[in-house]
């Protein structure tokens, strides 16, 4: 199991608050510790009034691009249909990051708390909770809890005696890194091979089946459950004023690794502070990569960044997967830029053109310029073709996949230029 | 007209021979395979022969071979079910010779149907079965199929089309994206790692590297 890093006292943790339990797939001690409390209070309220409390929560997506919550329920629950689903990601397809497993092996209650909230809200009878198949501890957790949630009536035939009828199901899914991408998702629980889908329809309106499907990452239905249970104006005491609340973060440094639930707008320094990579006295790591594979690799000086959606992506990078890494004092960005790069390149599925041609050739051209046989206008190159890919890209995948090479073209332009440098000298000859 | 009698021949007959040492266009198609550039995409079309009948033996090898799923087959089956599916082994075998004969002459061989007989497809019918021959639990067949046989064996792949409905083109598609399904059975050197654990590991350990900046992190190993 991932660590829990130790945060401040006064860091609210409306995620892993019931993360210290003793066993997590005990029920009873779940509900005294206020477990599917908020599940009642969503009864009481009535659908609508709780999408209107989610929405007076702003309450943004955990699963990387921060999506109002309230909007996708809406949507969901307005579109004509049979049949409405929900689908809970907790697929975590960032290889280097484990928040979500974190979270559903520590707490399965929550997530099944939350899945149980946004079915009510919307009218879904039925809810698919994915996670990563190499997860088999989350799985079994998660499979004992939700047998003793049904045996409750918290889920169910009857849930809490309403009429309402939910059955839920885990659905471990592996195979690709794209599969964390949420119209390749449901494609993998239609049993079709995983290539996103052009966005709209949003699967809110067309997704699981050509039904109206939320699709919501573990965190979010964590935070959900919470916001119902203490309100929506305690939630917003939390964070920024756009993005409040917290999120798990996957942090790793030299001094070590872990998983931490912080506040939104938390500087990138105190976060790395929590495995003590920002120390007074040590060298400042040499760049973070904030967001995962696809994440920017940002220098230093941007270390007091605010973690939230907009400060990141004003940035050049993203919250993406939840991960925030730095790197030793002497490490290679460019290396890193083609590592990342090349990991995105492989993952990307072939469906369209800038996917399949557009990240291969930035692989190339980051492998070229590391291995010393730069083109004289590889720079050039690198801001062209990110451009292109950016617009014409399918999926968020091979826009972001654009990042890694763009950031260090952004924020360590001396060492890519040093890079170049025999090209530069060829073209000068 | 030349001055000189007679040139015009010698002119032609010289390129007649310069093209006699050049070397040949024709190529045994299809046992040679046309040399394309690997980008060449094609544009689909469907021929007719003489006789105003399609050319096409609805064999799926474009609906494969397509990574979007753009190319389907329509008609009916034996069902009366819209959408052909891959019949059954015998059906098929009898009708791609029988077609092969009639267009080329000869019968053409095909690798994936040789595999197709030695296998024992009691497993996966017990597997179709169990999943209620349900195209929507294809992952979930898919998966207890290699658990069964340590691999996709093609032969249980048609079965699967065959079983379920699902559209060959489709069955293989799903198999060949997902990097935990395998079509061989895992060479004992290499241990039982999937592409997808070798491509996470290279990720992970770079990563690794670029923290603590022992080497290069850029996992330059394919
Ligand atoms: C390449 C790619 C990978 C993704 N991986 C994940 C993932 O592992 N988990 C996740 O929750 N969302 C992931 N997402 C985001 C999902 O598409 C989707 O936005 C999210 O699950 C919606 O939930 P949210 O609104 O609660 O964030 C990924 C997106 C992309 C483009
Ligand atoms: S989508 Fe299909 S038809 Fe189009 S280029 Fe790719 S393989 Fe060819
Ligand atoms: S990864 Fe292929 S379209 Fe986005």
């Amino acid at each position: 199991m991932t660590d829990l890093l130790k945060t401040p006292a006064s860091w609210p943790q409306p995620i892993l608050g019931r993360a210290g339990a003793k066993d997590p797939t005990d029920l009873d001690a779940a509900v005294k510790a206020g477990a599917f409390e908020g599940l009642r209070i969503a009864v009481r309220l009535a659908p609508p009034g709780v999408i209107a409390e989610i929405r007076a929560a702003g309450l943004r997506g955990r699963g990387g691009a921060g999506f109002l919550t309230a909007d996708k329920w809406h949507l969901a629950a307005t579109t004509p249909a049979d049949r409405r689903y929900v689908v809970a990601n907790g697929y975590g397809a960032d290889p280097a990051t484990r928040t979500d497993a974190t979270l559903i092996e520590r707490d399965p209650y929550a997530v099944i708390e939350g899945v149980a909230i946004a079915a009510w809200a919307i009218g879904a009878d039925t809810a698919i909770i994915a996670v990563r198949a190499t997860e088999t501890e989350a799985i079994r957790r998660l499979e004992a809890a939700l047998g003793a949630a049904e045996d409750a009536g918290f889920i169910g035939g009857d849930v809490l005696d309403t009429g309402h009828e939910l059955n839920v199901e885990v659905r471990p899914v592996q195979g690709a890194y794209m599969l964390g991408e949420e119209t390749v998702l449901l494609k993998a629980l239609e049993g079709r091979r995983g290539q996103p889908e052009q966005r709209p329809p949003h699967p809110a309106e067309r997704g699981l089946f050509g039904r109206p499907t939320v699709v919501q990452n573990v965190q979010t239905l964590a935070l959900a459950a919470w916001i119902m249970h203490e309100g929506a104006a305690k939630f917003r005491t939390i964070g920024t004023p756009d993005a409040p609340g917290t999120i798990l973060v996957h942090v790793r440094g030299t001094g070590g690794a872990g998983v931490a639930e912080v506040p939104l707008g938390t500087t990138i320094r105190t976060i790395l502070g929590l495995v003590g990579a920002t120390t007074r006295t040590g060298p400042p790591p040499k760049a973070l990569l904030v967001g995962g594979p696809s994440g920017g690799i940002l220098p230093a000086d941007l270390l007091d960044t605010p973690y939230t959606f907009d400060d990141l992506r004003t940035a050049g990078a993203h919250i993406g997967s939840g991960s925030i890494v730095a790197t030793a004092a002497n490490a290679d960005v460019l290396e890193l830029a083609e590592l990342l790069t090349r990991f995105c390149s492989t993952e990307a599925c072939g469906k369209t053109i800038p996917c399949r041609i557009g990240t291969r050739r930035l692989e190339e051209i980051a492998v070229r310029i590391n291995a010393g046989t730069p083109r004289p206008t590889d720079a050039d190159l690198i801001g062209d073709l990110s451009a292109d890919i950016v617009a014409s890209g399918l999926c968020d995948h091979e826009r972001l996949a654009t990042l890694p090479m763009t950031s260090v073209m952004r924020y360590f332009r001396p060492e890519l230029d040093a890079k170049l440098q025999p090209a530069a000298e060829q073209a000068a000859r | 007209m030349s001055l000189i009698p007679g040139l015009g021949i010698v002119r032609g007959m010289g390129l007649t021979l310069l093209r006699f040492f050049q070397p040949k266009a024709t190529i045994l198609y299809p046992e040679v395979p046309a040399d394309v550039s690997p980008k060449f995409r094609g544009r689909l079309q469907l021929l007719y022969d003489e006789h105003g009948t399609l050319k096409c033996e609805t064999c799926f090898q474009c609906a494969q071979a397509c990574p979007i799923e753009c190319i389907d087959m329509g008609g009916v089956d034996t069902k009366g079910r819209y959408a052909v599916h891959w019949g059954a082994s015998e059906t098929y075998g009898e009708r791609r010779e029988e077609s092969a004969l009639r267009r080329a002459g000869r019968t053409v061989p095909d690798v994936a149907y040789e595999h197709w007989s030695p296998i024992d497809l009691g497993p996966v019918d017990a597997i179709l079965h169990d999943a209620d021959h349900d195209p929507k639990r294809m992952l979930e067949i898919l998966a207890a199929t290699q658990a069964a046989y340590g691999y996709l064996p093609v032969a249980a792949l048609k079965r699967i089309s065959f079983g379920t409905g699902a559209w060959y083109a489709m069955v293989y598609g799903t198999a060949t994206y997902y990097d935990h399904l395998r079509f061989a059975p895992p060479a004992p050197s290499k241990g039982a790692a999937t592409d997808r654990e070798v491509i996470e590991g290279d990720y992970l350990s770079g990563l690794g590297q670029a923290i603590s900046g022992t080497t290069k992190p850029s996992g330059r190993v394919h």
